[in-house]
């Protein structure tokens, strides 16, 4: 029997659809589900996908990609890259996989809601094709960091950290479920797939694969390489939802999505990607600085994106790109500082050469970020660690769920966004934070930040050791210093030359 | 006597941080508690300076020998302390 070519029978069977006969329309596709909105099935069955893919092609082509992720990573074992790479390195890989792996899964059931809830036929075919996507990605990337797990307790963490009560598994988490756990298939498309994975998973797959190219990581480069072929393929399902929406007179609703969900992306990217390409890529290998990555993938690309499809740039544009300078910075140094509450060991990145190089791509960080290294660095030379670590905790953020921060040093604008809902008082890293807050208070207003949690004494005993324990992070999992504090020697050197 | 948690936001500092207090202690006191979570940790001292606390939200400063309880701050409430 011959095969029909794809293009003599694709678009018939892609707009296949359901006649219920034996219950409603209505009753196979929730509203609270479906998220249709009210627009009439024959307008879904308009859903046209930018990128057509059949099963039987699928299923080449994903052979072929774990073939060659997985290739790569046999031939390479023999050569120990971990055990011989910068601990800066090692630390970005350690982040990746507990912040990543296991939120693939929830990712999975993101794409099941939208294969099952969809009233676009085309979506449901593609959001299938993305189920096994995400399954493909959790099981890789625990697969890979699994043969490192003797070396350290901390690799555990791939599959441990969102298993946890540690502050940034809860942060990822309360992104994670808002975006694709609790919305119906269509807000889903948009919020995961457009304003994510087209926004934001560019960067983490493959920003971070330039620099993992560079640093002679080609396990990883081709790991997260292979696993963006995916992204860039299932992330178009938003697409045609939104214009969808646009065409039926919904422009308000899928901006607000829009804008929701590209500020909850840019905060978690701030504190996962932004210290790693700023701070842990060893200097020598960072392809481009995480402002100048931003600035092509987000700027360049995904703001182009969204006035194509018809809608407008978000409203706090202006602040997203000044905080663009800061953010990540605040959120590296807090991680530093309180480093045994995360599973690796963040690098400080400050020597003189990484602050030259940060002083160039920011300018005014020796004045502002330096001011607080300055007196970290003192602390290490004179022989006062314990003034380098934490003894309070930071205010945390009751959207974002990472730390308040902002600019300090003689510029020093940190400032807290309150507000008082239904006899609660909440805090807001920013006024976009507030706003997401503001739009359904109803989704959020139950959930307990880190620090209601400490304060309703569901943390005991109150102090760093009751943390810790609460987090599940041992002796061998907290983070300490990347380089065991190596690069204060520059610094020892330098103060004994001045003496 | 009572705890009474306060969000210190210290000049010069990159991030708010929680400071829990006795609420019957005064606002200079106050300033000491959270300076010791930022000076000498990522703020140098400032000789000869004071530090008073602010109301972050409306900037009102308080009087130095102002209670915490007599402040009308609310729990977990962010203050500015600044150097005068």
């Amino acid at each position: 029997m011959g095969i029909l070519d794809r293009s003599e029978y694709y678009d018939l069977t892609r707009t296949t659809n359901w006649s219920p006969s034996y219950v409603t329309e209505d009753e196979l596709y929730p509203e609270s589900m479906s998220g249709s909105r009210g627009i009439p099935m024959e307008k879904w069955e308009a859903f046209d996908e930018p990128y057509k893919v059949a099963y039987g092609e699928y299923v080449m082509t994903q052979r072929e990609k774990d073939s060659g992720a997985y290739s790569v990573k046999a031939a390479l074992e023999r050569s120990n890259f971990v055990e011989n790479a910068d601990p800066g390195w090692v630390s970005t890989l350690k982040a990746h996989y507990g912040a990543i792996a296991v939120p693939e899964y929830a990712a999975m059931t993101g794409e099941a809601r939208m294969a099952r809830f969809s009233k676009a036929p085309g979506n449901r075919n593609m959001a299938v094709y993305g189920m096994m996507d995400e399954t493909r990605h959790g099981q890789i990337q625990l697969y890979f960091p699994h043969e490192h797990t003797d070396k350290s307790r901390q690799w555990d963490w791939a599959h441990k950290a969102m298993h946890t009560n540690e502050w940034g598994a809860l942060a990822a988490r309360h992104f994670f479920d808002d975006m694709m756990m609790t919305r119906d298939a269509i807000s889903v498309s948009i919020m995961l797939t457009f304003a994510f994975e087209t926004g934001f998973t560019n960067m983490q797959f493959l920003g971070l694969a330039a620099d993992a190219a560079e640093a002679g990581d080609h396990t990883f480069a081709n790991l997260i390489s292979s696993i963006q072929t995916d992204e860039a393929r299932h992330a178009q399902q938003g697409g045609p939802n939104l214009k969808i929406l646009l065409e039926n007179g919904m422009k308000e609703d899928a901006q607000r999505m829009i804008d929701v969900s590209f500020w909850r992306s840019w905060k978690l990217f701030s504190v996962l990607t932004g210290p790693m390409m700023d701070y842990y890529t060893p200097l020598e290998h960072r392809a481009q600085s995480f402002k100048e990555f931003m600035q092509e993938w987000i700027i360049g690309q995904f703001e182009r994106q969204i006035h194509d499809i018809g809608l407008d740039t978000p409203w706090y544009w202006d602040e997203f790109v000044r905080a663009l300078d800061e953010t990540h910075h605040g959120m590296h140094l807090g991680v530093w500082y309180w480093r045994p509450t995360v599973w690796w060991n963040p690098a400080a990145g400050v020597s003189p050469d990484e602050r030259d190089w940060l002083e160039e791509k920011y300018p005014g960080w020796n004045d502002s970020w330096g001011s607080c290294w300055d007196v970290i660095i003192d602390n290490l030379v004179d022989g006062k660690p314990e003034l380098t670590g934490p003894a309070t905790l930071p205010m945390i953020c009751n959207m974002s769920n990472i730390p308040i921060v902002g600019t300090p040093g003689p510029g020093w604008n940190v400032k807290d966004y309150p507000l008082e809902h239904n006899g609660r008082l909440y805090h807001f890293g920013s006024g976009p934070d507030r706003w997401c807050f503001e739009q359904e208070p109803e989704r959020y207003q139950g959930h307990l930040s880190f620090i209601d949690r400490f304060l309703a004494g569901q943390i005991q005993p109150m102090d760093l050791n009751g943390g810790l324990a609460y987090m599940g992070l041992s002796p061998g999992e907290m983070g300490d210093d990347a380089h065991d504090y190596a690069w204060v020697a520059h610094y020892q050197t330098e103060q004994r030359a001045a003496s | 006597m009572a705890l009474f948690p306060l969000s210190s936001n210290f000049e010069g500092d990159f991030v708010l941080q929680l400071v829990p207090v006795d609420d019957e202690i005064t606002m200079d006191e106050v300033a000491a508690a959270c300076a010791e979570h930022s000076v000498n940790r990522r703020v140098r001292p400032q000789a000869g300076k004071v530090m008073r606390v602010r109301r972050h939200t409306d900037g009102e400063i308080f009087a130095r020998d102002m209670l915490v309880k007599d402040s009308g701050l609310m729990p977990t409430e962010t203050i500015d302390i600044i150097w005068e």
